[in-house]
């Protein structure tokens, strides 16, 4: 048997140990050959012997946390086939041969060079820009009264630093928890990706309600941004920028994105009207718009009052 | 000679007999006090006062008339509550509901055995006379209130008399008297600050009649009575709103219809913006007044409202101007309702072309759970294709036949005319 690797993985880190001598020992006392600091780890816990270049065999020295060999509690276990899975306390490794194939490199993010957008600071701050710029032309589109800049100031601060600033800062700590990486200006150029993405959308769902005269565009649009949108951007920028594998990518995704979701689609009033199966207010089509673009006919007050005859009562709630 | 004189006196005496003398609250109140009665709804199980309210005898004696909200919770719920009287001598005794009025809020209730004597009843005296309410104000005992009649309202649908005097809870049901001690109307309600209703007594003396003519199936679901006497007030209200000529009412480019009702009252509700409001924006909203108790849920029903709203603006742009427009056209009916007694609203959508221009409207209704047949219709439509300038109308109506609030809607929007 070729030499050997013991693969220690600790918070999505590993280390890697070879495994050279005939004997060696694994545990958290100071005279092991491989020493594991976690304190689920006995001070002697492994001992893996190597028989010639033909088989191994790893036995268990613990009673406290007994070692787990290929995810069975074995006492000892001799044998020829790698890799083999072990379980020492809480720590998670695998014993590997050394010609273990691993996977193609991954390229990083924005690696490309200027063009790419994960690849330079410039489209990082232009981002950013284009998300303030948003958030005045948000103000200014809904400032009714006489404009005032410090008033434009204090709503984008409130209004864009402050979503931007709270999600970059709660995601880079739950990055950094995960991978031991900070990636902050990739995740600014997501984030600020995402939100101008956000802007867009809600306005289009806007112009195509009053198109189809109904609420759906919003609604649809509100749904699938919280439960569709968020998690798949969520689990993209897991597996192509902290390049996590696709499973635990997704899986997370939808993890981190719950607790925007949910209460997300508590407030919204499109997606509480979707859930509620009662409401004592009138859910009309009250949406209204500059350009006027419908699909519905314009009708005499006589069609009306006939259509309007055939309207259905309302449905009662359970 | 003296015979001669004796027989002239007598003459003129008979041809005009001296008005007799008017009395006093003390001798109302001694002449009364065992013909009114306090009317309690008590629970089978509990033997305990649900609600209390007032009650005088009327008809052959064995009737005691009251207000309809005092014992509408007996409609709801007849298997948990039952109807009683109790007077100021102790004597007391169930009940049974012998008719119902229910828009002008009047019951009639019968018992076993004739209670007394009744109290005669007399047509409304002339306004600023005295007149004198009896009942059991929060349950403390029989009293009479005094105060001065001040007419008949036309904005109830002539159903209510205004009394400038004290009504307090509990005294609902009780007698309203003249300074003869006859009944001129029934207590029904007070707006503080001795502004009170009373129900004038013919509507009363209309419902014994129908009483005797035993037109109230007591075996039968009293609710779907209520809903139809509700409905035949409303459908019958809405027919003379169609049959009136609608004076018009201009707000800047619409001229509408104005109060189209003596029911109805017009007040300019616009509000009142700050010196950097960019737009201006004008709003007049008239409400009816002659709405109908229906029960403890629901409160009142027949409530119509009709809102006009102008928006304009010489400095938005037009995303501005509809950003803000949209905001604002989101009227709702007034009323918060419970699944339990509403269902949801169905609405649909339509653009409707009036006076050349066009209005995004939206009409919506909901029904009743407990009352077959009546609906609340909200409908609004909103001026489109201009970018400076906004305009909707606002009409929703409570308690109603939905059919018959179509006609009331085409009325409206094809008096509504677009002044170029």
């Amino acid at each position: 048997m070729a030499a050997l690797i013991l693969e220690i993985s600790t918070r999505g880190l590993h280390r890697y140990q070879p495994i050279e001598s005939e004997t060696t020992t694994v545990g958290r006392a100071l005279d092991n050959d491989i020493i594991l600091s976690d304190p689920t780890v006995a001070p002697h816990h492994l001992k893996i012997i190597r028989y010639g270049d033909d088989s191994v065999e790893i036995v268990n020295l613990s009673d406290v946390n007994p070692a787990r060999i290929n995810n069975q509690k074995l006492e000892s276990l001799v044998t020829a086939t790698l890799p083999v899975n072990l379980e020492i306390g809480r720590v998670r490794a695998q014993l590997l041969p050394r010609d273990f194939a691993v996977a193609p490199a991954r390229p990083v993010a924005g690696s490309g060079g200027r063009g790419h957008l994960f690849g330079h600071a410039f489209w990082t701050v232009a981002l950013v820009l284009a998300c303030l710029v948003l958030g005045g032309l948000d103000f200014y589109l809904n400032a009714y009264n006489t404009f005032k800049w410090a008033d434009l100031f204090k709503y984008v601060l409130r209004e864009t630093v402050l979503t931007i600033g709270i999600f970059v800062l709660a995601l880079s700590i739950l990055e950094r928890l995960l991978v031991n990486r900070w990636e902050i200006r990739q995740l600014v150029t997501t984030i600020s990706l995402v939100y101008l993405l956000y802007y867009f959308l809600s306005n289009l769902a806007e112009v195509l309600d009053y198109l189809f005269s109904a609420s759906w565009p919003s609604t649809q649009f509100r749904l699938g941004w919280y439960l569709t949108i968020i998690p798949c951007a969520i689990a993209l920028y897991l597996i192509n920028i902290s390049h996590l594998k696709k499973g635990r990518s997704f899986l997370l995704a939808i993890l981190i994105a719950s607790p925007i979701a949910v209460p997300s689609i508590l407030q919204s009033p499109e997606l509480r009207a979707l859930m509620d199966d009662f409401s004592s207010s009138a859910r009309y089509q009250n949406s209204l718009s500059w350009t006027n673009l419908h699909l519905r006919d314009r009708v005499g007050i006589d069609t009306f009052v006939e259509q309007a005859r055939r309207l259905e009562p309302g449905e009662f709630a359970d | 000679m003296l015979f001669r004189f004796l027989a002239a006196f007598l003459l003129l005496a008979n041809v005009s007999p001296a008005p007799a003398a008017a009395l006093d609250s003390k001798k109302i109140y001694q002449l009364n006090e065992d013909r009114v009665f306090q009317i309690r709804v008590l629970n089978r199980e509990t033997g305990k006062k649900s609600s209390i309210g007032s009650g005088f005898i009327v008809g052959d004696g064995s009737q005691i008339a009251t207000n309809y909200h005092v014992i509408g919770q007996v409609i709801l719920e007849p298997d948990v509550f039952y109807i009683s009287y109790i007077g100021k001598d102790g004597r007391e005794g169930e009940l049974k509901l012998l008719g119902l009025d229910v828009a002008h809020d009047l019951a009639l209730l019968g018992a076993n055995q004739p209670v007394g004597e009744a109290i005669r009843m007399s047509p409304l005296p002339p306004r600023g006379a005295p007149i004198f309410a009896m009942g059991n104000p929060l349950d403390l005992g029989l009293s009479i209130a005094v105060g001065t009649n001040g007419g008949i309202l036309n904005q109830t649908d002539d159903s209510r008399i205004l009394f400038s005097g004290s009504l307090n809870p509990g005294m609902s049901g009780g007698p309203t008297f003249n300074d003869q001690g006859e009944v001129i109307g029934i207590n029904v309600a007070t707006a503080r600050n001795d502004i009170s209703f009373i129900v004038p007594s013919r509507f009363l003396t209309d419902l014994i009649e129908r009483a005797a003519a035993g037109d109230l199936n007591e075996a039968g679901d009293l609710k779907l009575e209520v809903a139809r006497q509700v409905l035949a007030y409303e459908n019958s209200y809405i027919d003379q709103l169609l049959a009136n000529d609608w004076p018009d009412l201009n707000l800047r480019q619409f001229r509408l219809p104005g109060i189209i009702s003596p029911t109805v009252r017009c007040w300019d509700n616009s509000a009142k913006l700050s010196a950097i409001a960019r737009y201006k924006r004008y709003q007049i909203r008239c409400t009816n007044k002659n709405h109908v108790y229906l029960d403890e849920d629901n409160k009142f029903v027949g409530k119509l409202v009709y809102e006009y709203f102008w928006l304009e603006s010489d400095e938005l742009n037009p995303i501005q101007f509809y950003n803000l427009y949209q905001n604002l056209n989101k009227d709702q009916i007034e009323s918060k309702m419970d699944r339990d007694i509403v269902s949801n609203f169905n609405c649909d959508t339509w653009f409707i072309e009036v006076s050349g221009q066009e209005l995004k409207s939206n009409l919506c209704r909901r029904e009743y759970v407990e009352y077959e047949g009546m609906s609340d219709v909200l409908f609004t439509a909103a001026l489109t294709g201009y970018r400076d300038r906004g305009f909707f109308i606002t009409l929703t109506m409570t308690g109603v036949d939905y059919a018959s609030t179509l006609p009331l809607i085409q009325k409206f929007l094809e008096h509504s005319e677009w002044l170029p």
